[in-house]
This record gives C-alpha cells, sequence and structure tokens, in this order.
C-alpha cells in the first residue's frame, strides 16, 4: 500500500468576494490566503489591477474525533464570502466537520500615548503619575487580522461537501453526504436539518448527496445534486425537512454509453445557480450541462470537457483520478462556463457562439502578459505539432478549482499548489 | 471472455481500494466507497453471468436475487444490532461441517451452493478458507468497534486482526483477546458457548461481543455505545458496523480468489442489486441485512449459521 503524500499547500478552493476585490483560497493544510487587487492608479493606467496577498490565516487545525478514532482533516473544502456589510470581511469557511465564520479587517491606526507604563512595559507606580495623558491614535503599517468569529461545529457526522450563504444574508447552509443543515449566523449551538437521505438501513444506501447551494434571491430555494447524476430543488417554505423536493432534474441515460463505470461518471461533483437564478450548471466526469430551472427532464445544454477520456475510463478507475472533484463556474454574464480538465487544462464554453477552448495553466507558457495559447488534444490519428496526445496527458495535474470575477474577465486557476489569475487582455 | 477477465481485475482493484480506504486520513469517505462498491456490483454481475467453463464460479450464474432476509431489519428494532449472528462466510468456507440444517431457510441456498463448490475446486481451497475465515472474523470484529467510530468512517478498528485462534464456534472471541473493551470469558451473555459436535472447524468469527443489547452498552471499544449529542443519526445503527474491514483481509487474498469472494459478497449488495433500469432510488431490500436482524434475546448459537457476510456492505455501511 503506497501512501500519497499530499502537499499541505495543495490548493483545495477558490472564491471572489462579491465585488471581486478579494479572491480567497483555502488548502489542504487548513490555511486560508486572501488577495486583494490592488487600486489602480493613475500613474499605471494600462496596469490592470494586480492582485497580491492581503491575509493569511490557519483556519483549521486537523483534529482528532477521540470518539469515533477518527481524524478529521483540516483541508479546507470550501469558503464563501458574505456581501460587505461594512469596513470588514467576512467569510465562511469548511473543512469536513467544522465551518467557521471569520472576520478579516484591518487596521491602520494604534493608539499611542498611554503613560500608564514605562518605557519597558512595566506598569508605573501609580503615586509617580501626575499628569492624565490620553492616548492619540497615530497612522501605523496596515495590518490586517483575521479573527473566528463563529465556530459551527458538531452538526456533520460525514463529510462537509458544501456550503453556501443564502440571499436574506442570516443563514447559511451545510452538505454533508446525506443530510443538508441550515444555520443562523449569530447561533451556533444548533441548526436545523433540512434534508436527511440517509436510509433507515445503510445498506440501501444508492446516493449521497455532492453540492448544495441556495439560489442567488430566493431565499427559500435551493437546490442538491447526487452521487446518481440528479438534481433536486427544494422549497423550504413547503416543509421544514426538505425530503420531498418541488422539482426533480435528471437526464435519461443513455444505454449506448454502459460500462462498469457509467455510475461514478454520472456523479455530479459541482452544481451552481447562475446569476440570473434560471439556470443551474452541473459537472460530471465528462461534461458540464446547463439545466433550465423550468425544464427537469433533460438539460438544455451539454458540453464535452474531455470526452477522449471515455476509453480510459478503466486507467483512470484505478490511478483514482475517475474520482476527481470537479467544479463549475459562470462568468459574471452567464454567458460563458469554465471548467478544469487534466495536465493542467481547463476548457470554457461559450453558451451563445457555442464556441470552446482549452488553456494551459503552466509557468512556462504563462509570463506575465502573454497571451494563453489555446491548446488541442490529438484523439486519434495523426498529432499535430503543438498537439498532445490523450497518452501524453499528465494526470497529477489537474485544475479542479477555478473562479471568475464577478464582473469582470478575470478567472483564477489553481493548479495544484500554485494559482494562477488570468486578466482579459485590455484592448 | 474477456469481459470476464476484465471484470474480474475490477474486483480486484475495488476491493483494493475499499481496504486502503480505511487507512486515509480523515476516515472513510462515504462518496467514494459507494461508487466503488456500484462498480464493484458491476463487474461482479458480468463476471457472474458471463458463462465461461474453467472457472471456478459458483453456483447459478448471475446470484439469484437475494431472498428476502430473515428478520430483517426491525423497522424500530432493538437498539442494537447487538447479538448479531456470526457471519456466515466462515461456515460457508466449510461446507462439509456446515450442516445445511443448521440454518433456516432463508439465507439463500445458492449463495451456499455458491461458495461450496467453490471450496474445493480452488487449488487453494484451504487458504481460501482461511482467508475468508479471517475478513468474516475480521468483519464482525468490527462490529464491536463504537458505533459513531464506524459513522465516521471506522479508523481504528478498521484494523482487525486479532488472534485468530480457537474461537468459540458461536463466535465469541476467545477469552483474552485483547480488543479495547472486550472482555474476556465469552463476552455475551446468552451465548451458551456450548460445543458443537462435529465442528472442528475454526468457528465462526466473534459476534458482537461484548456489548450488551439495549441501554448500558458495555463498551465494545472506546466508544462504548452511541454518544448522544455526537452525532444527529436518527436511527440506532442496527447494521452495524460491518466495517469495511471484510475487505483488509482481501488484500492478502490472492485474486484468483475473488470470484469466491463476489459470491460471498454479492448477496451483499442488498440496495444495489436491484437497481431498476430507470435508475431511481432501489428499494428497499430487507435482506442482507445481516447482524443486525437478530431479535433481541436470540441466542447467537441458534443463530442461522449461514448468514451473508456483509464485510463489503460494511464499507458504505460503516458510518
Amino acid at each position: 500500500m503506497e501512501l500519497k503524500k499530499t502537499r499541505a499547500d495543495i490548493i483545495s478552493t477558490v472564491e471572489f468576494n462579491h465585488t471581486g476585490e478579494l479572491l480567497a483560497t483555502g488548502d489542504k493544510g487548513g490555511r486560508v490566503v486572501i488577495f486583494q487587487r490592488e487600486q489602480e492608479s493613475k500613474n499605471q493606467v494600462h496596469r490592470r489591477g494586480e492582485y497580491n496577498v492581503y491575509s493569511t490565516f490557519q483556519s483549521h487545525e486537523p483534529e482528532f474525533d477521540y470518539l469515533k478514532s477518527l481524524e478529521i482533516e483540516e483541508k479546507i473544502n470550501k469558503i464563501r464570502w458574505l456581501p460587505q456589510q461594512n469596513a470588514a470581511y467576512f467569510l465562511l469557511s469548511t473543512n469536513d466537520k467544522t465551518v467557521k465564520l471569520w472576520k478579516v479587517s484591518e487596521r491602520d491606526k494604534r493608539p499611542e500615548g498611554y503613560n500608564l507604563k514605562d518605557e519597558e512595559g512595566r506598569l508605573r507606580d501609580p503615586a509617580t503619575i501626575t499628569t492624565l495623558r490620553v492616548p492619540v491614535l497615530r497612522p501605523m503599517d496596515l495590518m490586517v487580522e483575521a479573527t473566528p468569529r463563529r465556530v459551527f461545529a458538531n452538526a456533520h457526522t460525514y463529510h462537509i461537501n458544501s456550503i453556501s450563504v443564502n440571499s436574506d444574508y442570516e443563514t447559511y447552509m451545510s452538505a454533508d453526504d446525506l443530510r443538508i443543515n441550515l444555520w443562523n449566523f449569530e447561533i451556533t449551538n444548533q441548526s436545523f436539518n433540512i434534508v436527511d437521505i440517509k436510509p433507515a438501513n445503510m445498506e440501501e444506501l444508492t446516493e449521497v448527496i455532492t453540492a448544495a447551494e441556495f439560489h442567488p434571491h430566493h431565499c427559500n430555494t435551493f437546490v442538491y445534486s447526487s452521487s446518481k447524476g440528479t438534481i433536486r430543488l427544494c422549497d423550504m417554505r413547503a416543509s421544514a425537512l426538505c425530503d420531498r423536493h418541488t422539482k426533480f432534474f435528471e437526464e435519461p441515460e443513455d444505454p449506448s454509453n454502459r460500462s462498469f463505470f457509467s455510475e461514478i461518471i454520472s456523479s455530479i461533483s459541482d452544481v451552481k445557480f447562475s446569476h440570473s437564478g434560471r439556470y443551474i450548471m452541473t459537472r460530471d466526469y465528462l461534461t458540464v450541462k446547463v439545466w433550465d430551472l423550468n425544464m427537469e427532464n433533460r438539460p438544455i445544454e451539454t458540453y464535452q470537457v474531455h470526452d477522449y477520456l471515455r476509453s480510459k475510463l478503466c486507467s483512470l478507475y484505478e490511478n483514482d483520478c475517475i474520482f476527481d472533484k470537479f467544479e463549475c463556474v459562470w462568468n459574471g454574464s452567464d454567458s460563458v462556463i469554465m471548467t478544469g480538465s487534466y495536465n493542467n487544462f481547463f476548457r470554457m464554453f461559450d453558451r451563445n457562439t457555442k464556441r470552446d477552448v482549452t488553456l494551459e495553466a503552466s509557468r512556462e507558457n504563462s509570463k506575465p502578459r502573454a497571451i494563453l495559447k489555446p491548446r488541442k488534444v490529438c484523439v486519434g490519428g495523426k498529432r499535430r505539432k503543438d498537439e498532445i496526445s490523450v497518452d501524453s496527458l499528465d494526470f497529477s495535474k489537474k485544475i479542479l478549482h477555478t473562479a471568475w470575477h464577478p464582473s469582470e474577465n478575470i478567472i483564477a486557476v489553481a493548479a495544484t499548489n500554485n494559482l494562477y489569475i488570468f486578466q482579459d487582455k485590455v484592448n | 471472455m474477456e469481459f470476464k477477465l476484465e471484470a474480474h481485475r475490477i474486483v480486484s482493484i475495488s476491493l483494493g481500494k475499499i481496504y486502503n480506504s480505511r487507512v486515509q486520513r480523515g476516515g472513510i469517505k462515504l462518496h467514494k466507497n459507494l461508487l466503488v462498491s456500484l462498480v464493484l456490483r458491476s463487474a461482479r454481475q458480468v463476471y457472474l453471468s458471463d458463462p465461461c467453463p474453467g472457472l471456478y464460479l459458483a453456483g447459478p450464474a448471475g446470484s439469484p436475487a437475494a431472498p428476502p432476509q430473515q428478520p430483517g431489519e426491525p423497522a424500530a428494532g432493538p437498539p442494537a444490532g447487538w447479538g448479531e449472528p456470526p457471519p456466515p462466510a466462515a461456515c460457508v468456507a466449510w461446507p462439509e461441517t456446515e450442516p445445511q440444517p443448521e440454518r433456516p431457510a432463508d439465507p439463500a441456498p445458492p449463495r451456499v451452493g455458491a461458495a461450496e463448490p467453490a471450496a474445493p475446486v480452488t487449488g487453494a481451497g484451504d487458504a481460501l478458507r482461511a482467508g475468508e475465515m479471517e475478513e468474516a472474523e475480521a468483519a464482525w470484529r468490527r462490529v464491536e468497534g463504537p458505533r459513531e467510530a464506524a459513522e465516521g468512517g471506522a479508523g481504528v478498528f478498521a484494523g482487525a486482526e486479532g488472534p485468530r485462534g480457537a474461537r468459540r464456534h458461536c463466535g465469541c472471541p476467545p477469552g483474552g483477546e485483547d480488543r479495547p473493551g472486550a472482555l474476556g470469558a465469552c463476552p455475551r451473555v446468552d451465548c451458551r458457548c456450548a460445543p458443537r459436535p462435529a465442528e472442528d472447524e475454526p468457528p465462526a468469527p466473534p459476534a458482537v461481543g461484548p456489548r450488551k443489547r439495549g441501554a448500558a452498552g458495555v463498551g465494545g471499544g472506546p466508544a462504548g455505545g452511541p454518544a448522544p449529542g455526537s452525532s444527529p443519526l436518527k436511527k440506532p445503527r442496527r447494521n452495524s458496523e460491518e466495517q469495511p474491514g471484510g475487505a483488509e483481509e482481501e488484500e492478502e487474498m490472492e485474486t484468483g480468489n475473488v470470484a469466491n469472494l463476489i459470491s460471498i459478497f454479492g448477496s451483499s449488495f442488498s440496495g444495489l442489486l436491484r437497481k431498476s433500469p430507470g435508475g431511481g432510488r432501489e428499494e428497499a431490500e430487507g435482506e442482507e441485512s445481516g447482524p443486525e436482524a437478530a431479535e433481541p434475546g436470540q441466542i447467537c448459537c441458534d443463530k442461522p449459521v449461514l448468514r451473508d457476510i456483509n464485510p463489503w456492505s460494511t464499507a458504505i455501511v460503516a458510518f
């Protein structure tokens, strides 16, 4: 049995905040790194705001559940931002078991002028103090501090795979393999269980929850995807326990594609509402699908991400790649969708023009301000000069996590332990 | 034929994954194990249904639909699956010493039949039996682990092997076994442990052992009974903790014995076996509920000797 050594700095989640000013990443070591876009200055008109490290903190530590004799990984599974309501920023970060609300705030002034302590910091004898000095706030180097404001723990028996902030900004949900809980940000010692698909007899288990998200505008609506390739839309007004869905999205299986691995590749790894709230996008192993909320029996669009892998499923099963959970994202206008692949490739699909492009995130190909060259995978026959054959793809270089700026064409792509930020060419 | 070989290979790989999943950091991943179990089932179906002479394949091809399970999972049964009968595999592995009558009608005769012919045929018959025994034992040993541990993914307990020396036929662990929390003497209060005639073979793996049914569970392991606050479980975990432990022993078995494993495991895929073509949720099958089917107060020795071992289902049931 071989142990895979995973590096603690492998990025496990990427997320822009609502304005795009901040970009947060979480890694396997439980750390969160936040980047901030620098303000564009008049002096450097052509230098679009770049992202620099703004704050770094340890969000989760490895834990050991003594009751279950089980180690809890510190890996950050998801980060979700709250909309900004004051000078501070708030985000939720979660590992397999615990969700935390972090406050990230700046401090650029410090009070000075206390005369109660001497220069070495020892308290002075009150008898020697003859004057009252009111401390004055003086500027200091900017310090960004992150403090955990809430810890939402002990509500999940299984591994948390998703968190989603509700549009009411007062509640959020956390989903694990079998249950979804609804929380109020102010209350950490209880949560409402709103979905529970655990069968009475675990041997009857046939599917698990793989992702969940609230509707962007309707605070009563959310969706969750399953390992069987289905999506359920639920309305919390219907009942307290949303075990019965309001809508059920499923595409009939294509019998010609049946194989040992049909079920695995139909498992949905990510589900995202469009910004408009009209569509949902799902990612399974080989495709990305767009569904119209008003049509449950099949998606309105299906995009092949890397269909050339279909004949390699057995090898991908052996090396565990078939279990990779790719995410997918919408651009700000819902016209383009993006998702990752192997060999550090990522794909973009333009829903309107039906054009797609494959790009690569790698140091060799990405000098600053260089233009990304479209890549192509050669499926068979003669390989052209700059094409890559399927067999030379590096399956250890996978892009699972990507993010798209909410309003501009700026994307963040996590390639193992590197974060790439690409911006659309100006002019 | 190629399909069969392919299926065979996939089964081996899948079992290896289940085995390895136990030692992964962060506990057993339910989702991944579920998917692996689906592959295992598909491969098994192909393997069993592809007619191919010369392979020591168990009984009737395409393992019959699992018979309705015996006592099955009482809906709101006793709080424990404790007192589960010893898994059948061990018994299955010893066809000549396993008098059929000991079994209640339910457990699929075909399953037994399946395993029986297999044993003599394989070259490594004895090794096979021993291996199956071990895995059965391992699975059962796991049953003693804390519920929540299984819930979260049997970490420590997954490891199983303990003294495999003489065990009482009823499956109770021999005295002095060094499992955490295990009691010395036959832990099952109601186990008569009377020597069973004509049974010389390694006794069935220990039953749930130290845990008593009912409230005051003597801790079968570090976790003792389910800790009330620790998990939002709604129902007691009766199907106990057939953890993926079964798989750990399989790793040591040669893949040539996989066929037998399939026939043994086959019946374990209760919920998965009957996947309807439409892909809807599977029906709840009562069968294969394995240990938890025990009625309270049932004496282990009376339990059907041939019970389906569900070491496989433990992988996903582990929680």
